[in-house]
């Protein structure tokens, strides 16, 4: 993974919604080793931005553009690098917590990998529930190993935090922390101590 | 590829199975109208023109309730971001679609024996029925597939989907009907030749829904 | 489109040679004048259709935004394709009465007319389930593109299904007319200006789509 280096590169983004302007000619790049922390009041785009930057929506104008050492990734392949946590994103409920990440594992060889990290992030025990009886936070841990499973080279978390007990943050972190070198982290959020894990900031003003 | 086809399938069999709600109340229905008719109708045997239109009324109907359900409980459980990070476009639309095929499928073995014993149905070509039960389920789940997509981003409102899919579909009622009839009388002829209408007509449908499917699925 | 301005002239000159020019036909008497309305009111009802199913494919096609409001376009169009469909149907049910004796009976042409507003009316149902959301132009015009190619599946199966009462296509050359020259005449210029009159409704709502659509620009800009 270390010897490729990936660049995001946005340019000159806007986000209107209906009647409000979120934010207006944005741009900025971050490349493999670096983390960028987005920062901003309620309601000024925070998640917005990060779901251009990860193609889940389209800016009004501007455009972002993935790139795999110098060379452009297409436009369909990008889900392929990328891992995502949102409170906008939920996994099946129907399905157990082995099941869903089961779901999410693009090769399947990897599967001794799952119950590793479902140790690591304390879900074992209730890797055979199903997700209706997950606590919230056990959601957002299963949330996470759906993010990081596949080993994607660029991360982008959307209030990582929410819902954890102290245990649960400083795990998620400390793995934050260790694979931060190798990738491309991009968290939005207001936590202090999330903003202190990205060596960048970008504030958005209301 | 075919592997992650499958992988969606799996998951979409797992789901629906497990909350059984939408197939259940399908075959509920199906199996209510049938009972209704054969009630209301006393024991009067109707011709086998009406047969056919009410078989295959009934199971438009009750396959309104399941074929775009498939679609529309990704949004209403608002799953459908996380199965379209996970897996690609063209798996999504495969796998809904084979998802549907069985589903009408399904739906047919239930309501087909049902009428048959209910309403005195005298299949005098049950090749040719079975055949036209078969490719015209195909051609209606191939034609709906994409429609439940679009209603499904339209807050899945139940009775839109029957509105936008029914002008698009009664070819294929109509075809079906008049061949259903010939089964039942044994008039086989055209029959067969209408069961390849239906195959080339899926065909069309399937390949215009695959090019249409990414304007409708990404947002 | 200054063009669509001749309107003015061709509708009123339509409308006086069907009442006062043309001779009435032969067994249908007097009442065979709605012919000069009814006729050209389907073809804008079908030309209207297929605007929109072209529009929508420019729209779906168009990545870098080379048109403006495409899809506006084909609403728009579409929309004047409902008017023109249900004024076609009803002056249709008129005529059936007048000369078949009822206003119904599921002739091979009503069938496809009735398909048609059906069609219209599913894209307009998910045009307005779709209000607020942002894909809704890509999903209207999928549907019409959708639609679009399974309407001439119909043209095989509705002969099949129905025997039709109606007179020979009138618009296809090939088959015999029923028609004189002059009725001829007038059924072409009504024709045309009812093709006007399509583009010149188009071309208003366009400007007004247009002018919303600045205004709204404007507007959030502030």
């Amino acid at each position: 993974m270390t010897d490729t280096n990936f660049e995001i590169r946005a340019d000159s983004l806007s986000k209107r919604f209906n009647k409000t302007l979120l934010f207006k000619g944005l741009s900025f790049s971050i490349k493999t080793g670096n983390s960028l922390s987005l920062t901003g009041p309620n309601g000024s785009g925070k998640s917005t931005l990060m779901q251009i930057l990860a193609y889940i929506q389209k800016p009004t104008r501007g455009s972002v553009t993935f790139f795999q050492n110098e060379k452009k990734l297409e436009e369909n392949d990008i889900n392929r690098y990328i891992g995502f946590t949102s409170p906008l994103l939920n996994p099946y409920e129907e399905l157990t917590g082995y099941e869903n990440i089961y779901f999410v594992l693009r090769n399947k060889k990897d599967e001794a990998k799952i119950l590793p990290l479902m140790e690591e992030f304390l879900l074992i025990k209730h890797k055979d529930k199903s997700l209706k009886y997950y606590s919230s936070g056990m959601k957002q841990r299963l949330k996470f190993i759906c993010a990081v499973i596949n080993d994607p080279p660029i991360l982008f978390f959307d209030e990582p935090g929410t819902n954890l007990d102290r245990k649960g943050k400083d795990l998620i972190y400390s793995y934050i922390e260790s694979v931060k070198k190798e990738k491309i982290i991009v968290i939005a959020t207001n936590e202090e101590e999330e903003i202190r894990l990205c060596r960048e900031d970008i504030k958005i003003a209301q | 590829m075919l592997s992650e086809i499958f992988r969606n399938l799996r998951k979409d069999f797992r789901v629906e199975f497990r909350n059984r709600a939408a197939i259940n109340i399908s075959i509920a229905f199906a199996g209510i109208t049938t009972l209704a008719i054969s009630l209301t109708a006393g024991g009067v045997s109707f011709s086998p023109r009406v047969q056919s239109i009410m078989l295959w009324i009934i199971m438009f109907f009750s396959a309104m309730n399941g074929l775009a359900h498939i679609f529309i409980r990704e949004e209403e459980e608002r799953t459908s971001l996380f199965l379209r990070l996970n897996s690609s476009l063209e798996s999504v639309f495969l796998s809904k679609l084979l998802f549907n095929f069985i589903f009408f499928l399904i739906l047919q073995v239930v309501i087909c024996p049902l009428y048959i014993f209910f309403l005195q149905v005298d299949v005098k070509s049950p090749l040719l029925f079975l055949l036209i039960l078969v490719s015209g389920g195909i051609a209606i789940s191939s034609s709906t597939t994409i429609l439940g997509a679009m209603v499904s981003k339209a807050g899945g409102k139940g009775s839109l989907f029957t509105v936008i899919s029914f002008p698009i579909l009664l070819p294929v009622l109509w075809i079906a009907i008049t061949s259903t009839t010939d089964a039942l009388e044994k008039r086989a002829s055209a029959g067969f030749g209408n069961t390849l209408f239906f195959l080339a007509f899926s065909g069309v449908i399937i390949s215009i829904s695959f090019l249409l499917f990414k304007y409708i699925w990404v947002e | 489109m200054k063009a669509t301005k001749l309107i003015f002239i061709m509708m009123p000159l339509s409308i006086f040679l069907a009442f006062m020019w043309a001779p009435p036909a032969e067994i249908l008497g007097e009442s065979s004048r709605i012919i000069y309305f009814h006729v050209p009111l389907a073809w804008g009802s079908v030309l209207a259709f297929v605007y929109s199913g072209i529009v929508s494919i420019l729209f779906l096609a168009d990545k870098k935004g080379k048109y403006t409001l495409l899809d506006e376009r084909a609403y728009n169009s579409a929309g004047i394709g409902m008017v023109f469909t249900i004024l076609a149907i009803i002056s249709g049910a008129i005529w059936a009465k007048m000369s078949w004796g009822s206003y119904w009976n599921w002739d091979p042409r009503q069938t496809s007319i009735t398909i048609l507003m059906l069609i219209y009316i599913a894209y307009f149902s998910l045009h307005s389930a779709l209000k607020d959301n942002e894909s809704k132009g890509r999903i209207c015009c999928s549907y019409l593109i959708f639609a679009m190619i399974t309407v001439p599946l119909f043209i095989f199966i509705i002969p099949r299904m129905y025997p039709s009462l109606h007179p020979d296509p009138i618009i296809n050359p090939e088959r015999k007319l029923k028609l004189n020259a002059q009725m001829r005449t007038v059924l072409m210029i009504s024709l045309f200006s009812f093709t006007l009159l399509y583009f010149y409704l188009l071309n208003l709502m366009n400007r007004i789509s247009f002018i919303d659509n600045k205004y709204k620009e404007k507007y959030y800009e502030e």
